[in-house]
């Protein structure tokens, strides 16, 4: 029975990582279309944001997650700016800013390699170990209740789902097209950069750490469904447990493990692409 | 006839390179043409199909795999082997392809980003059967007529690969295939109404250049006479991208730029910035597409085009 | 003469809302025939169903005397129907006799590798050339599509319907957002293809295009046939005349 709570907590702490992550993908793909597999490397980015200001200059967490924040939305602005902007105003295919992005997630990776070496860096956690997943499950809670108000109560909200529903439309609505990628990219990067700050301390900073986050949050989102903010949540949740569980009870060897999730990707893909959520009408 | 005598001097031609080249060089040479065969490969599916997809690299990967345990662990003679391996790749392209073709948008770039990772765990759990994270070694290509081909000869098989896709992916790309693939790409409801089969097309561009990546993966086999999971990594499958893209989508010639610039480069670069060529592979992309959408290849193009009626 | 396409008590509904209600026509052999009405008639839902995009919930259509309702578009392309689209559909990475060669997709054979497929590839080349000349697009014939202009874009339309060698051709709205003299061109081209022997089914919301132009009107109103005739007998026909009036004082 303790088994089985303490697996469901720490099923729960990763389970908000990818939720994190997911709700990064989602909060781009909604607005604008543009799937980022940046992602991934954005949440390395916050790790290493970590290392740096809490590990090598020991600033308080408080302040130090704060500032890795900010520069996470900085991060995003220009990400956006580079590789999307001048392609929307060309008119390019959605493609060609899919594609401008893989590249910046090189850009991100070698970078960041290049700054700060190929080893993996301490980043600290923010409360005692024991209670580090208690804190990285209440951190998400908090950011995904904020989204879900944001969206529900508050007219910028309303604006991402008008632009969400129907761009040509929002635009003569007088809605800025533009304000609103660059507020989505801004905001996926914080909560990208977020979630590399929290699953930081167990795995600690690693330039190579983003792809695998960015495919276990693409999953958490295929599965929870792009239409709903709590989607995200659910998706991330289940792929977090379907891991756990099969490390735990099947007769597997645990290598497989990283397996369950992307089978799961591709059954949900070909069997129920919108997701378990949909969008309300 | 003519045609096919410029072929035979074109395999006699890349092959006698090899007979000049050290060991070393040998090699960089043979794995530059597996490159420029997977290239063209690829860009028939990204570029000339539309199709976005990440497993390309991943089918060479299990073809690679597929003749070494065939023939090693099964103990199956060559061609039978290499018929297996064919029926492996067709497969699973099958299996990923028809549903995915179905759905509108990105689905297939993202079941082929899960099937190429899927495809690792599995390298690296299989057992015995794969050899786990070590890979399969100690093996080398068996005697064909009780000859053993080796070095710059081996290097002369790469060749006719190269040469042999190329031809082939050129005829189909001039024929009506071509043109429906290329319809495809452009408007799937106006090729539709032109009476193209837009699904089918689709899967049968994924399923053929996913084999003939899987029968390049076939002839690397026994380059390295090894095969392990590092090698088969997604890295590459973006690095297959980023040479069709940089050399210019849709074009076999972009393609054969793109794979020789992003192959030579890190010998560039690599006393500059020791092995992180990646950032200017990156970087170059973002570029690209930015700046010159058609690739390297378009630069080219702002020459006068009278020759371009075909 | 006898009937190339018939549509019989053909019925769709969105929703509450019926857009196309029993409605039966037929096509017949070489002539031009106009389905008109004013917005919202139904004219582009039928259109949709005969072109495959749209499935009926009720009614047949049949195609020399096959039925074809609810077969996808590439099935209907290769059994002799093409269409063009009104907001003009170029693939836009190919030129413009690329653009017709795919048109003529289904007239190639199937294997790529036999000696015969050069030779068809040669006289499907030859023949997308004539078309490209018949509509008037000779000069730009290597040209990349995205130098036409969009009446020259409609024209690459009609050319590439033509290169499948359809017995029979499906206009939406031909004329839509052309000036005069592009019309006057198009309605040409069109006539010249019923002198060809191909049967030309129109769909038109512009009297003053369609009436010169057909040799029998099918009107629409609220997705049924309000009247059918020569352009004659429809332009006094009281029915029309209420439904057109009733919307032109509004225009």
């Amino acid at each position: 029975m303790r088994d089985l709570l303490e697996l469901s907590v720490s099923a729960a702490a990763s389970g908000c990582i990818y939720a994190l992550v997911a709700l990064a993908y989602l909060l781009m793909i909604r607005p604008t279309g543009v799937i980022n597999f940046a992602v991934g490397e954005w949440a390395m980015v916050g790790a290493f944001g970590g290392f740096l200001l809490l590990s090598k200059y020991e600033w308080p967490y408080a302040l130090g997650m704060a500032a890795v924040l900010g520069f996470m939305l900085l991060v995003g602005w220009i990400t956006e700016r580079i590789a999307v902007r001048p392609l929307v105003e060309r008119g390019a295919p959605l493609l060609a800013a899919i594609l401008a992005l893989l590249g910046m997630l090189v850009v991100f990776r070698e970078g960041i390699s290049l700054g700060f070496g190929p080893d993996p860096h301490q980043v600290p956690e923010p409360v005692s170990f024991e209670y580090l997943k208690l804190f990285v499950i209440g951190a998400t809670l908090v950011v995904f209740a904020a989204v879900w108000l944001f969206f529900e109560r508050t007219l910028w909200g309303k604006a991402f789902e008008a632009v969400a529903l129907n761009r040509r439309a929002a635009a003569l609505m007088g809605i800025d097209l533009r304000r609103v990628t660059v507020a989505s990219f801004a905001g996926g990067a914080a909560a990208a950069g977020l979630a590399g700050l929290l699953v930081a301390p167990n795995t600690s900073a690693h330039y190579l750490m983003g792809v695998p986050l960015a495919i276990q949050g693409f999953t958490a989102l295929v599965i929870g469904g792009v239409g709903r903010v709590e989607g995200a949540l659910l998706g991330g949740l289940l792929v977090a447990f379907a891991e756990q569980l099969t490390v735990r009870y099947a007769p597997l060897p645990s290598g497989y493990a990283q397996g369950v999730p992307l089978l799961l990707l591709m059954l949900f893909l070909l069997v129920r692409p919108t997701g378990l959520l949909r969008a309300r009408a | 006839m003519r045609s096919a005598l410029g072929w035979v001097a074109a395999a006699v031609l890349l092959s006698a390179v090899a007979f000049f080249l050290s060991g070393y060089y040998n090699d960089v040479y043979r794995k530059l043409l597996l490159w420029i065969a997977l290239a063209l490969s690829y860009n028939f599916l990204f570029g000339i199909s539309g199709q976005v997809a990440f497993s390309h690299f991943a089918f060479y990967g299990i073809g690679a795999y597929a003749v070494v345990i065939f023939l090693f662990q099964l103990g199956m003679p060559l061609p039978l082997a290499i018929l297996a391996g064919v029926l492996v790749c067709s497969a699973i392209a099958l299996i990923v392809a028809i549903p995915s073709t179905r759905l509108e948008g990105f689905y297939l770039a993202l079941a082929t980003l899960a099937l190429a990772q899927l495809f690792i765990v599995v390298l690296n759990e299989g057992g015995a059967v794969t050899g786990g994270t070590g890979g399969l070694v100690n093996y080398r290509l068996p005697a064909i007529f009780g000859v053993y081909i080796t070095g710059p000869w081996y290097t002369a098989v790469i060749v006719i690969l190269v040469l042999g896709t190329y031809a082939l992916l050129r005829h189909l790309d001039r024929s009506w295939f071509g043109r429906a693939c290329r319809a495809v790409r452009d408007n799937p409801e106006a090729a539709a109404a032109m009476g193209v089969n837009v699904a089918r097309t689709k899967v049968i561009a994924f399923t053929l250049t996913s084999v003939l990546a899987g029968i390049a993966g076939m002839v690397y086999a026994f380059v390295d006479n090894t095969v392990n999971p590092p090698i088969f990594g997604l890295e590459n499958a973006f690095l297959l991208l980023f040479m069709v893209i940089i050399g210019g989508s849709g074009r076999h010639a972009g393609a054969i730029v793109g794979a020789v610039l992003l192959y030579l480069l890190p010998f560039v670069l690599s006393p500059l910035i020791g092995h992180h060529h990646a950032l200017v592979f990156g970087a170059l992309m973002v570029v690209v597409i930015l700046l010159q959408p058609r690739g390297l290849i378009g630069l080219y193009d702002r020459y006068p085009r009278g020759q371009k009626a075909h | 003469m006898t009937d190339i396409l018939e549509a019989r008590k053909l019925t769709k509904r969105f929703g509450g809302l019926t857009a196309v209600s029993e409605l039966s026509f037929a096509v017949r052999e070489r002539e031009i025939l106009g389905l008109i009405g004013p917005n919202g008639a139904g004219k582009s839902t039928t259109f949709n169903i005969i072109a495959g995009a749209y499935r009926a919930d009720s009614g047949e259509i049949s195609f020399l005397r096959e039925p074809i309702a609810g077969l996808p578009p590439h099935e209907i392309a290769r059994r002799g129907v093409m269409r063009t689209f009104q907001h003009n559909l170029p693939f836009e990475g190919m030129s413009v006799l690329e653009n017709v060669l795919v048109g003529a997709h289904t007239r190639f054979g199937g294997n790529l590798f036999s000696r015969k497929a050069a030779a068809e590839e040669r006289e499907q080349h030859a023949h997308a050339e004539r078309l490209v000349e018949f509509v008037g697009l000779g000069e730009l014939r290597y040209a990349s599509v995205d130098r036409l202009s969009f009446g020259q874009g409609r024209l690459l339309e009609i050319a590439r319907a033509l290169a499948g060698a359809p017995k029979l051709i499906l206009f939406d709205e031909p004329a839509a957002g052309l000036t005069r003299a592009e019309a006057q061109r198009i309605a040409t081209v069109i006539r010249g293809i019923a002198e060809r022997g191909i049967a030309v089914l129109l769909i038109e919301h512009d009297m003053h295009f369609l009436l010169p132009l057909a040799h029998r009107v099918v009107v629409l109103n609220f997705g049924a046939k309000i009247a059918e005739g020569t352009p004659d007998e429809v332009r006094s026909h009281p029915a029309v005349l209420d439904a057109y009036l009733g919307h032109a004082a509004a225009v």
